[in-house]
């Protein structure tokens, strides 16, 4: 039984994972055929980074993830903040509010994104992209920073008052220190997030602007070329790296 | 304790969601006075100190303070300081800064921050404690902590909501001893917030007893023990006999199928009245000399005396004598005319079921 168990682990693994190691090993393939080993080689990475429209692109994807981190970071822990000091009731609804964005698949809210900035007749490109990944980050940033609101004591807040402290003060050298920790790991999230989006991109820029995911798919359709292979598996590395770090964080907080 | 009067609430009254919580409160509180509120969870103590805090605003009446209406001043701006039930401490800061945290918005100077800490610090018997963090502290630590980080602000008034609630027995009753001589020494006002009516007793120079967000009763604990109000009060105030019972004439009332003399005069003629009778002041006496007789139902030894439930007929006595008799044998009843105490019967729907509660 006990081998058994094994076997299918493995097996489940190997599938999992096959994929993606294909990718990587042909990533330093010599050849650009990808039936034939030619030989190891970092031609594809050097190429990769020669490449104009991909460190375009790559600078776009960057920029957009780290102000995207950003602003949905402040605007998920006031918003989480605001939530927690409400009652019971709405603060039940706000949070199911806050829920259904992120239950809600990719391409509705790409889609519907899109038809908002259609309707608005704002052109699409690098802000809207922007406001669409801040609007998608939000929920997640909200959602890690409440569990740090709930631990705290509820009279802390008071007991900043009650010390001399402004509301503003309070706010930053009482509450905003004690959910540090969460709001870190909303940060990182919303990057990571924000990093590897393809859908909600592909509805909300235009051609002109491209993110490494939209990039790697609109030049997947004249065939795929080595280079990608080699982005792709640096993008592989870094999301992984990211969501080990986010997941350590959650981890120890629980504990 | 001076008879200026430092805090007085006019007419508050308060209520969440329809239900009312606070009912037309009056109530002063005179400088360096110790003024403890005192009742059963849900009875409006905590709101009570919560509307003079700042953290929660009354739905009618003033708050005056020094002569100030400061019903519409937010809680920073208000010359008290609270110590909270579960402490509040800010778990990021260490015991040193914890208590600066108030001197800081002041804008004093570090050196004198120092000072001002380091003399907290001994007052609360925690020198050398300032790099700790507050976490590693036990509960009891870190309530003198929250005691000192809201007594280095100089507060005129110190409002303190169960602050002793989470402490075992044995450290409560310390705390209490510290509390109350740390009041003296300092002169401040305390406001103090609690369900124990012993701890009320021991501390308190008033106490306001407190019931379905109205004050039954104000006075000393002396009084109020002595000579409570009503039976919500008298039961708990300390245990109690209450029974029904009819004013005969002045000085005599009648109540479990006797006569009892009493000092009680001006009720009327045959009116209904309350009879409260400390269980330390039944006297067990022969059979043919009580008042009213009984058979010893059960026997609890407590310590320093023992309590007795004795079954008289129609009434259960609950009796604390140091002399033990035996279950199951018939005694006399007899208590002097000065601890029978008369009050005014209550209103039905507050009375207190009369249990027999053999804590």
């Amino acid at each position: 039984m006990k081998t058994l168990k094994r076997i299918y682990l493995g097996l489940i693994l190997l599938f999992l994972y096959i994929p993606i190691v294909v990718l990587i090993i042909q990533s330093f393939n010599a050849g650009e055929s990808r039936a034939k080993w030619e030989g190891f080689s970092l031609i594809w990475y050097g190429k990769l980074f020669d490449d104009p429209n991909i460190m375009n692109a790559l600078w776009i994807t960057v920029s957009i993830a780290v102000l995207a981190a950003l602003f949905s970071t402040v605007l998920g822990t006031l918003a989480a903040i605001g939530i927690h000091a409400m009652r019971k009731r709405p603060q039940a609804l706000m949070l199911t509010l806050n829920n259904i964005p992120m239950t809600m698949p990719d391409i509705v809210t790409g889609i519907s994104l899109m038809l908002l900035f259609i309707f608005t007749q704002v052109e699409r490109g690098y802000v809207t992209m922007l406001l669409a990944h801040i609007t998608f980050d939000v929920p997640y940033v909200i959602l890690s920073v409440m569990p740090k609101l709930q631990q705290m004591n509820k009279n802390s807040y008071e007991a900043a008052l009650d010390l001399g402290a402004t509301p503003m003060y309070a706010l930053f050298h009482v509450i905003l220190p004690e959910v540090m920790p969460g709001v870190i790991t909303g940060a990182m999230l919303a990057f990571t997030l924000s990093l590897d989006d393809f859908t909600i991109s592909y509805f909300t820029t235009s051609p002109l602007v491209q993110n490494l995911s939209t990039l790697i798919y609109s030049q997947a359709r004249k065939g795929i070329k080595p280079t990608m292979n080699a982005l792709s598996a640096l993008m592989f590395v870094v999301l992984l790296v990211l969501l080990l770090l986010v997941n350590k964080r959650t981890d120890s907080q629980e504990k | 304790m001076e008879d200026k009067r430092l805090i007085t609430l006019e007419d508050i009254s308060k209520a969440y969601d329809g239900v009312t919580v606070l009912n037309h409160i009056n109530l002063y509180i005179r400088q360096k006075e110790f003024v403890t509120l005192l009742g059963p969870s849900g009875c409006g103590k905590t709101t009570t100190l919560r509307i003079i805090g700042g953290f929660e605003r009354a739905d009618s009446g003033r708050v005056i303070f020094d002569g100030q209406d400061i019903s519409e001043i937010p809680p920073y701006r208000r010359r008290v300081n609270t110590v909270f039930q579960k402490y509040a401490l800010f778990p990021h800061l260490n015991v040193k800064d914890n208590i600066a945290f108030g001197l800081k918005i002041k804008k004093m100077s570090a050196a004198e921050i120092q000072k001002k800490v380091d003399y907290m610090l001994d007052l609360v018997n925690l020198s050398g404690f300032g790099k700790r963090s507050v976490e590693s502290l036990s509960g009891g630590q870190q309530q003198r902590i929250a005691i000192a980080r809201a007594l280095v602000n100089e507060p005129e008034v110190l409002l303190l909501d169960e602050p002793l609630g989470a402490l075992d027995l044995k450290l409560r009753k310390e705390m209490q001893l510290e509390l109350k001589s740390m009041q003296q020494r300092l002169g401040i006002t305390f406001l103090y917030v609690t369900h124990d009516q012993e701890e009320a007793l021991t501390m308190s120079d008033t106490i306001v007893v407190m019931q379905g967000g109205n004050i039954l009763q104000i006075g000393t604990p002396k009084s109020i023990y002595d000579e409570p109000s009503n039976a919500f009060v008298a039961n708990f105030i300390g245990e109690s006999n209450i029974f029904s019972g009819t004013m005969v004439r002045d000085e005599m009332v009648h109540f479990c199928g006797a006569d009892f003399p009493c000092v009680d005069s001006g009720f009327g003629e045959d009116k209904p009245v309350d009879v409260v009778i400390r269980p330390e002041d039944v006297l067990l006496v022969g059979e043919d000399v009580g008042q009213v007789t009984g058979v010893i139902k059960s026997v609890l030894f407590k310590g320093v005396h023992y309590e007795m439930m004795i079954d008289a007929g129609h009434s259960i006595w609950k009796v604390h004598s140091t002399t033990m008799q035996p279950e199951g044998s018939r005694v006399g009843l007899s208590v002097v005319p000065f601890n029978i105490h008369i009050m005014h019967p209550m209103q039905e729907e507050n009375k207190q079921p009369q249990e027999e509660d053999a804590q």
